[in-house]
């Protein structure tokens, strides 16, 4: 088994890696990656993010959200817990989580956390979830998802995987709902760092795994496949085909600025500004910070105002922009 | 000739999968070992290769149907 330390708390980019190695790198034996990120939300491969997701929670929290490749339900994580992955060259397209949870659960246990696996292939202690499991299968490699509750703060995991059930739609793949419980109950006085860092070495010591480190050159890579397939909102949203709205206009000191937006629900599900503009913004983190927010004034003018103030557009303040985006069409 | 593509059993617990992104459209060149398709079933996204060289011709489902083992899902036209 080959370990591969990650330090990037960024889930884009630790997505992006997972992906590279499936179908760039290649390896011919399993690889082991355990990881953490900053506070994100991780939707399932084929769920709706505006049914799964309290969205005015998510952006309160300043949470990141993201689309995995592997199936399941939404998650909530943070520092507090952590991501194991592990990719195995198979050509077996058998369902099977068996092999990577008896791994962790035999390491969980070597470090005297008393985790047992339940029938939905959830690590449980005392009845309560602790970690859940997904996978993705291509023909040549499986991944095995699991992500795990040390101390993650689970007010905000509640909060934000609260939905309105008549919301939920019936094409999709709805979230199981399940009693959650954090493992630093089981060892107290070790903090969420001790804890990945005792864990590792248990999973290395059974494995004998040895160490590969990423290259630049490797990064370069996944800094390509993270931006386009994993923080891309387009990704996240499932944003397909053209926008239902495009509100474009000259302003004097600024360029010619269009915005193109759709909605669901009196809620923006896609944003794009485009244009001759002056500005270092990403559009992809612009676009992020709006989507799912509600189609009021009162709500967007704030989001544009605190991105125009990290990325600011010469030229234009976030009125304009509000004005822009809310112009009756017919006027030119 | 045409040949049919049935769903494949990829799970020992469910016979009812979730049909996710197609990765051919009609019309389109397909080699043996291309992926076709995806579907979810127990947490698990599964890529689905053809097992034919030839041509999409039809999909018969589509994305967000359920789909059971064995049903009909494309044709491929086979030289």
């Amino acid at each position: 088994m080959i370990y591969i330390p990650v330090t990037s708390l960024d889930v884009y980019h630790n997505f992006g890696l997972e992906y590279y190695l499936m179908t760039v790198k290649k390896f011919t034996e399993p690889v082991f990656l355990l990881w953490t990120t900053t506070p994100t939300v991780m939707l399932g491969k084929y769920q709706n993010a505006f049914d799964q997701l309290n969205l005015d929670a998510v952006k309160a929290q300043q949470l990141t959200v993201v689309r995995r490749y592997s199936g399941g339900g939404t998650i909530y994580t943070d520092q507090g817990g952590c991501q194991f992955t592990l990719i195995t060259p198979t050509t077996n397209a058998t369902i099977d989580f068996s092999s990577g949870l008896e791994l962790i659960t035999a390491a969980l246990n070597q470090i005297g956390i008393a985790a047992t696996t339940d029938s939905r292939n959830d690590l449980v202690v005392a009845g309560a979830k602790v970690s859940g499991s997904a996978q993705y299968v291509t023909p040549g490699y499986k991944l095995h998802h699991g992500s795990l509750l040390f101390a993650s703060d689970l007010a905000v995991l509640a909060a934000v995987l609260q939905v309105d059930p008549l919301k939920l739609q019936a094409k999709g793949v709805q979230s199981v709902r399940q009693r959650t419980t954090n493992l630093q109950a089981q060892q107290p006085t070790w903090t969420a760092t001790e804890f990945r860092q005792r864990l590792t070495a248990a999973v290395l010591a059974a494995t004998h795994a040895h160490t590969y480190q990423l290259t630049a050159a490797d990064e370069a890579q996944i800094a390509v496949l993270a931006a386009q397939r994993f923080a891309a909102p387009a990704k996240i949203y499932r944003q397909r085909g053209a926008f239902q709205y495009t509100h474009k206009r000259y302003i004097t000191g600024a360029g010619l600025i269009q915005v193109a937006y759709s909605l669901a629900e009196q809620r923006v599900t896609a944003l794009e500004l485009s244009g001759d503009f002056f500005s270092a913004l990403d559009p992809a983190v612009f676009a992020r910070a709006v989507i799912g927010a509600k189609f009021t004034r009162a709500a967007l003018q704030p989001l544009l105002a605190q991105q125009l103030a990290q990325t600011p557009i010469v030229g234009l303040d976030a009125a304009t922009l509000t004005d822009l985006i809310f112009q009756d069409p017919a006027a030119k | 000739m045409i040949k049919e593509v049935h769903m494949p059993k990829l799970s020992p617990k469910s016979d009812e999968y979730f049909f996710g992104e197609w990765q051919k459209e009609p019309g389109d060149s397909v080699e043996v070992g291309d992926i076709l398709f995806e579907v979810e079933t127990d947490k698990v996204v599964s890529q689905v290769e053809s097992q034919e060289k030839g041509t999409l011709q039809a999909q018969k489902v589509a994305e967000g149907d359920t789909v059971k083992v064995g049903d009909l899902v494309a044709t491929i036209k086979v030289a």
